[in-house]
């Protein structure tokens, strides 16, 4: 067996790479074909990696207790289906689909855009296939400019159509004069897609990135968007789901109010 | 040097004990090794593990805490399943009394609460660390679909959750929810009538998410985690710098 692992890797007639892997594993010590010191330094998982679990388990623990006892979640009047409050909300993690709702056709913000970026975040392996940057955080310098920058531009670009749409509002100037269809879904559409592009076009104009580096781009994009319309839904949209940057923001989600 | 004669040796050489447990006491490799490989629990992990795997600073434990999560969600889960009954006449009443009258009842709810928020972020988050640190690449592609699968699923959970208490808040943001799975193309008013039920949300409703939200989903996800730490030791455990 050791013999089959030492063979360099095209050579080892009828064997994978991946099992020829396996194999050097059961003959650790006795070859030299490791890639790299950090790949050979090995632990023991008890103790080592328990502890870390059991005290994160308690410290956990620890911390969920002292929540649930300083604070208690609302429960509001019993539901009646006759009195609609205002503001009604989702639930937090669904408010940056509702914000999308204030500004275009419910079936894109409501179905096809989930839909799409579930889609296109599990088809991520199957497009950025090289193992350059595995197991290095930004995998790069380069990487991680790129995050920084796009979460920035992502930032920037969302609270201005937010504010753009609720000062200006494309619909309210639109309407009437076009069909429902071009400020419902067109204009909507080509906004998404359109500054998806300009930020995948400006990093690769100022970094020249690799595949993978304009991934993360692009990754860090829907990530800061999903943060920040959660933020706007959850915070600054009161009654009439208009903006609010007023204080109290907190009685927003007590419903009835 | 007769060191059968202590207790705590009397205890682990008694023959129910040595029934139960098949390793010394982990201070050598050999018992460490044991006591990973013969519990079913601790075999979800193998015996050795690169040491930057266990760098706090490389997993955020966040996996993990998208577990533990879940186990916190499964146990204060149960307890409050004693006390409530999904029905529109009783839920409310229910929720109120385990707040008020029920013997840790508020402290269940609020844990069970605060976990299901917790799990959502914990998820969410776990997954931009395994992106940021491009651990879905092959050989991983399968596993992130499997973890893509899981986030889905644990919205899933937390929406179905969200209906129960019964009261404005639950009904209303439920209401926005199925409103919006209504506006889907084409199948969009048969998958709101699949959630709801009924032409309204009613007690239809309440028994599917019920249903969904204590016995379905939690199951899946059950599943899809086994596949998905499976797969972890199958691709070769944590990822790491080539
Ligand atoms: C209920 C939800 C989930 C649970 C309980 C869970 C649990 C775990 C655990 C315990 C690990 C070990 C490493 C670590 O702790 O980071 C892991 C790794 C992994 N998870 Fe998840 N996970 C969940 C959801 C997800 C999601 C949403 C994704 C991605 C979309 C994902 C993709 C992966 C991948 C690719 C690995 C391997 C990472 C590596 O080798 O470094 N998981 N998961």
């Amino acid at each position: 067996m050791a013999d089959v692992a030492r063979r360099p890797a095209g050579a080892a007639g009828g064997i994978s790479d991946e099992k020829r892997q396996r194999l050097l594993e059961l003959v650790r010590g006795r070859t030299a074909a490791r890639p790299t010191d950090l790949a050979e330094d090995e632990v023991m998982v008890w103790p080592t990696l328990v502890v870390v679990e059991a005290l994160s388990a308690v410290i956990f623990t620890f911390l969920l207790l002292v929540a649930s006892i300083a604070v208690n979640p609302p429960l509001v009047d019993i539901a009646n289906p006759t009195v609609t409050p205002n503001p009604s909300k989702a639930p937090w993690y669904f408010l940056n689909l509702q914000e999308l709702l204030l500004h275009m056709h419910p079936a894109l913000a409501g179905v096809i855009v989930p839909t799409m970026a579930l889609v296109l975040i599990a088809a991520i392996p199957f497009v950025d296939r090289s193992p350059l940057g595995v197991g290095i955080l930004f995998t790069s310098d380069k990487g991680k400019k790129i995050t920084v920058f796009s979460a920035i531009f992502t930032t920037i670009v969302l609270i201005a159509l937010i504010a753009f749409d609720s000062e200006i509002g494309v619909t309210r100037s639109l309407s009437g004069k076009v069909a429902p269809v071009v400020y419902e879904q067109l204009i909507p559409v080509a906004v998404m897609v359109g500054f998806s592009v300009v930020l995948g076009v400006l990093v690769s104009k100022i970094y020249r990135p690799t595949r993978r580096e304009l991934i993360i781009a692009l990754f860090t994009g829907f990530v800061v968007s999903y943060f920040v319309l959660t933020i706007v839904g959850t915070f600054f949209r009161g009654y009439g789901m208009e903006i609010q940057l007023y204080w109290p923001w907190t009685n927003l989600h007590e419903g009835a109010h | 040097m007769r060191r059968e004669h202590t207790i705590a040796d009397r205890v682990t050489n008694s023959s129910l004990w040595r029934a139960v447990v098949r390793h010394g006491y982990p201070d050598t490799e050999r018992n460490q090794a044991l006591i990973i490989a013969s519990n079913v629990f601790l075999h979800l992990h193998p015996v050795k593990i690169k040491r930057y795997a266990t760098k706090v600073t490389y997993t955020f434990c966040l996996g993990g805490l998208s577990f533990f999560m879940f186990l916190i969600l499964v146990m204060t889960g149960v307890l409050l399943m004693f006390y409530y009954v999904p029905s529109t006449t009783q839920a409310y009443q229910n929720m109120q009394d385990i707040e008020a009258s029920v013997t840790f009842g508020q402290l269940m709810r609020n844990m069970h609460r605060y976990a299901a928020h917790g799990m959502v972020i914990a998820v969410f988050l776990h997954m931009c660390r395994v992106f940021y640190t491009g651990s879905y690449k092959p050989p991983r592609e399968f596993n992130w679909v499997v973890g893509v699968i899981l986030l889905f699923l644990t919205f899933l959970l937390s929406f179905t959750g969200y209906l129960l208490p019964w009261d404005q808040l639950a009904f209303w943001a439920i209401t926005v929810g199925t409103t919006m799975a209504e506006s889907a193309p084409l199948l969009g008013p048969k998958i709101r009538f699949l959630l709801v039920g009924d032409n309204e949300i009613g007690q239809a409703t309440l028994i599917r998410f019920y249903t969904l939200h204590v016995i379905f989903l939690p199951l899946a996800a059950a599943l899809m985690m086994a596949v998905h730490f499976w797969r972890i030791r199958k691709d070769g455990g944590i990822s790491g710098p080539l």
